[in-house]
């Protein structure tokens, strides 16, 4: 990547339930987290790249960059997209083009304030048709894991092995989660709860799979690499940044079993980023549910298509704080990822980017990974719907 | 809140699951395209409309869904997944209907994937009452059970004959039952209506006469239970349906609702053997259909002693001048202005006019129009190998079939109210259709109806050899329906939620 954009500061609040809060008190809270971090001023700010997927239906706020303006006071130019990754995408191609030189990117979202419709809110990120046909946001995940059993071929002792793999992979994050004082769930829960969650409602996947519906706000500041000179010594930099589209239509996409979208994007973006694939050893990944943390491994590249779940559950059995896949280290979603950090959507690539961003500065406290040799590579992966949009950023330092 | 042009656009597709397929790849899309995504520009004008309505798809994987999002509670928990057609080359999101899943059941996925599946006509989910009412066939049953797989084959019109008359037919009923002492009756799903059933109904009728949906040239629709006091059933039928030739996206048919209580269809089926007959009418075809969710108060509420009789079903009739099944040999109607029952607009359930009914009513009518054709005809009730009167319980037909000096081996095969209970504009057409499920060439069916109100039509037909010929492609026939056994009986309470609707 030429002129690479650098990662100056993050900032973000707590994820959950934030019911005495307004949107505004939430990315205010964000964003003078990082400001304050990097000692920058309002003033400083050419432009701002902001994220929301459903604040005009939950808080009826439509055209949100003059609800930002009027916050901050800054009337310099502002979009809006869906997700934080998208956001950060379009910040990268305004720093690199030399349109601006630092700008804030923004996430928020304020889901607990519609409680009772939420769920049908997520249904705007499926197709009509899958609507109408009685889907939730659930029902996909769980029709991907039904497809992936069976298309490689995994019964009885396996597929045994592979739920709890899945499960693990929660209790795992909420094991990361309690080092995370932003996080929304900071407790320890067990494997037998995952399965009785399952067993509870009858369904492949149970409360313990899925991420929660949460409030919260992120922040970053992003800069070109002379303005960010002023600013550190240790940039981080944003190395590849990459984005892939589907079909909307689960049904009708070519494969049920995996996202096309985070292969092709990761397949970009390690590209531009001019690294290996294993040269990364620090991974946020999108794991709205269990399995999509598991499939996500896969189509990444990290594990073989159908295998991910023997690594995770081999990993599992003695938890070291890391994924072990042929004996490499790979440290996943150590911030407690979708499931325990929480998942307020347009704010949630924010977390991600905060953890990898953190871990790459030595800056994570208790959650602070030890790597093999120097932690030089992060990625970040997000997803828009399920699976409709992949986005992939990979952070280095020189 | 409801969009209408929405509403007007997802059931033009999907009640029909109508798609397109590329001429030049062969890539098939759940979507009314013009081109193909793969072909680009190239495909232009070479993508053939399909529709999956009478096809067989496949569940590929499917999970149970007991936390549905808000407009599809009253559904309670259902099965949804992956539906594929066509060797999977489209695939659709379907939802399980006609399954009730109690609270402790346990639900076996594996039992439930890699079956053949079929295309159901339903509602679509909850809305408020003032709203429009939407539907979707991307509602699924497994096609080992209650209701196979058809084929629609259409076939080209061969014979004509100099009467018009019955060319095809077909009865719908739901599954489920509510059997209170010697009585069962048919309950609706949960996300059927009169609607669902008449569009059922014609379904079957188109099936089992082979005739070609483009030239049925009008359809009437006659119910009591219509969910809409303005807005048509028939429109519905014919666009699912496919009726009349199709231009754009509108029928060339003439399609109207009809309603006179429980006489609402029969009145129709001389209108619709004229009109077959009118040479300058260039209508070869016209569909009776008459369905209903028999509507009834609650017990113990005023009105609320019809809750014992009512059912739900449809029943269609195709009347031409080809390939006859059955001619129309007369007819006789009379009416009177009887306050029986009846329900004013706005109220939910009808009123009965207690002992007036009988006498005065149902016999005084079915009496005059019985005695008046077989008079005009010169027949006497030897002449007659059926005799099928309007059932509102078993008692009423049984006795005036008696007074008309019928014997049991008459009336009894058309007597079909314990088994499916009163469907009101359905019901002397669900005895008809029992007869003609069994009956032989060259055999009279005497049929008088009632509608309260109050009035009767009576309608002498003779069978002929087609009637042999076709009765191989009615798979749903009467007796299966009331018979199969994947039938499933309900409690009381569950009787009024599902007749209650979505």
């Amino acid at each position: 990547m030429q002129n690479r954009p650098v990662i100056i500061a993050v900032g973000r609040t707590r994820f959950g339930e934030h019911y005495e809060k307004e949107p505004e008190r939430l990315i205010e809270e964000a964003w003078l987290n990082a400001s304050e971090e990097a000692k920058i001023e309002r003033k400083d700010l050419e432009a701002g790249y902001f994220s929301d997927y459903f604040l005009p239906i939950t808080n009826k706020l439509g055209l949100e960059e003059g609800f930002l303006s009027e916050l901050t006071e800054l009337h310099v130019p502002m979009e809006v997209t869906r997700s934080f990754s998208s956001a950060l995408m379009n910040a990268c191609n305004a720093v690199q083009a030399g349109r601006s030189n630092m700008v804030l990117v923004g996430g928020m979202e304020k889901m607990t304030d519609r409680w009772d419709k939420i769920r049908d809110d997520l249904m705007l990120l499926e197709d009509p048709w899958s609507y109408y046909a009685g889907c939730t946001p659930e029902a996909n995940h769980e029709l991907m894991l039904r497809a992936y059993v069976k298309k490689y071929g995994i019964t009885g002792e396996s597929l045994e092995k592979l739920n709890v793999a899945l499960a693990q992979i929660s209790v795992k994050n909420h094991l990361n989660a309690m080092k995370n004082e932003y996080a929304q769930y900071r407790r320890k829960i067990t494997v037998d709860q995952v399965l009785n969650a399952r067993k509870s409602v009858k369904r492949p996947l149970g409360l313990y799979d899925f991420a929660p519906i949460s409030d919260g706000a992120t922040a970053l500041i992003l800069a070109d690499e002379e303005t960010a000179k002023k600013f550190t010594d240790d940039p981080v930099y944003i190395l590849g940044s990459s984005s892939a589209t589907d079909y909307l239509t689960f049904s009708a996409r070519d494969c049920l079993t995996n996202f096309l979208v985070s292969e092709i994007a990761m397949k970009n973006a390690l590209k531009t980023a001019g690294i290996e694939l294993w040269d990364i050893q620090i991974l946020e990944l999108y794991d709205q549910s269990t399995l999509m943390e598991m499939i996500s491994l896969e189509d990444l590249g990290f594990c073989e298509r159908g295998k991910a779940w023997m690594h995770v559950y081999e990993s599992c059995q003695d938890y070291k704080g890391y994924y072990q896949i042929d004996g490499r280290k790979l440290f996943v979603n150590v911030n407690g990822g979708l499931k325990a950090d929480g998942n307020p959507l347009g704010a949630t690539g924010g977390a991600q980017i905060y953890e990898v961003f953190k871990q790459l500065k030595g800056k994570a406290g208790e959650r602070q990974v030890k790597a093999d040799g120097e932690l030089k590579y992060g990625c970040v992966l997000e997803l828009e719907g399920f699976g409709t949009k992949g986005y992939v950023h990979i952070l280095g330092r020189d | 809140m409801s969009s209408e042009p929405i509403e007007r656009r997802v059931s033009y597709m999907g009640d029909r699951l109508r798609g397109r397929r590329c001429l030049l790849c062969g890539k098939e899309y759940f979507e009314i395209r013009d081109y193909c995504g793969r072909c680009g520009r190239k495909s232009f004008g070479k993508m053939a409309d399909i529709d999956l309505f009478y096809d067989k798809g496949v569940l590929e994987v499917c999970t149970l869904v007991n936390n549905p999002t808000n407009k599809f509670t009253k559904l309670g928990s259902y099965i949804y997944g992956v539906v594929s057609f066509h060797d999977g080359k489209i695939r659709v999101p379907g939802r399980l209907t006609d399954r009730l899943i109690r609270d402790d059941e346990e639900v076996d996925l594996s039992a439930f994937e890699g079956r053949a599946v079929v295309p159901r006509f339903r509602r679509r989910y909850s809305v408020d009452k003032a709203d429009v009412i939407p539907t979707i066939s991307l509602a699924f049953t497994f096609a080992d059970e209650h209701y196979p797989h058809q084929e629609y084959i259409i076939t080209k019109p061969n014979k004509e004959y100099n009467a018009p008359g019955i060319v095809g037919y077909g009865f719908y009923t739901s599954r489920f039952r509510i059997r209170e002492g010697k009585m069962v009756r048919s309950v609706p799903y949960i996300d059927e209506d009169a609607i669902t059933a008449a569009v059922e109904a014609g379904k079957m009728a188109l099936i089992h006469s082979g005739v070609d949906s483009t030239l049925v040239g009008k359809v009437y629709v006659g119910s009591e239970s219509n969910p809409y006091a303005v807005k048509p059933i028939a429109s519905k039928v014919a666009q699912v349906l496919k009726l009349g030739e199709e231009d754009g996206d509108v029928q060339g048919v003439d399609a109207v609702d009809t309603e006179f209580a429980c006489k609402a269809a029969t009145s129709m089926f001389k209108d619709a053997a004229a009109l077959v007959s009118y040479p300058r009418s260039d209508i070869q075809y016209a569909m009776v259909i008459g369905a209903d969710n028999s509507q009834a108060a609650p017990r113990n509420s005023p009105g609320g002693e019809l809750d014992l009789f009512v059912g739900y079903g449809g029943c269609a009739y195709i009347f031409g001048r080809h390939d006859v099944i059955a001619e129309m040999e007369g007819w006789y109607s009379c009416t009177s202005d009887t306050p029986d029952f009846w329900r004013r607009d706005g109220q939910p359930y009808p009123m009965h006019g207690g002992r007036f009914t009988g006498d005065p009513a149902y016999f005084k009518h079915i009496r005059k129009a019985a005695k008046k054709l077989m008079e005009k005809l010169n027949l006497k009730t030897e002449d007659v190998s059926y005799f099928v009167a309007h059932q509102p319980n078993v008692r009423f037909p049984s006795r005036i079939a008696r007074e008309l000096g019928f014997k049991e081996e008459q009336y009894l095969p058309s007597l079909q109210v314990a088994k499916f209970g009163n469907t009101y504009s359905g019901s002397s057409p669900v005895g008809l259709a029992a007869v003609l499920d069994v009956a032989k060439p060259d055999e009279r069916i005497l049929i008088v109806s009632y509608g309260s109100g109050a009035g009767s039509d009576a309608y002498s037909f003779i069978t002929t050899s087609q009637i042999l010929d076709k009765r191989r492609r009615q798979k749903l026939t009467v007796k299966y329906q009331a018979e199969n056994p994947f039938l499933e009986y309900v409690d009381y309470t569950t009787y009024r939620r599902l007749k209650a609707g979505m």
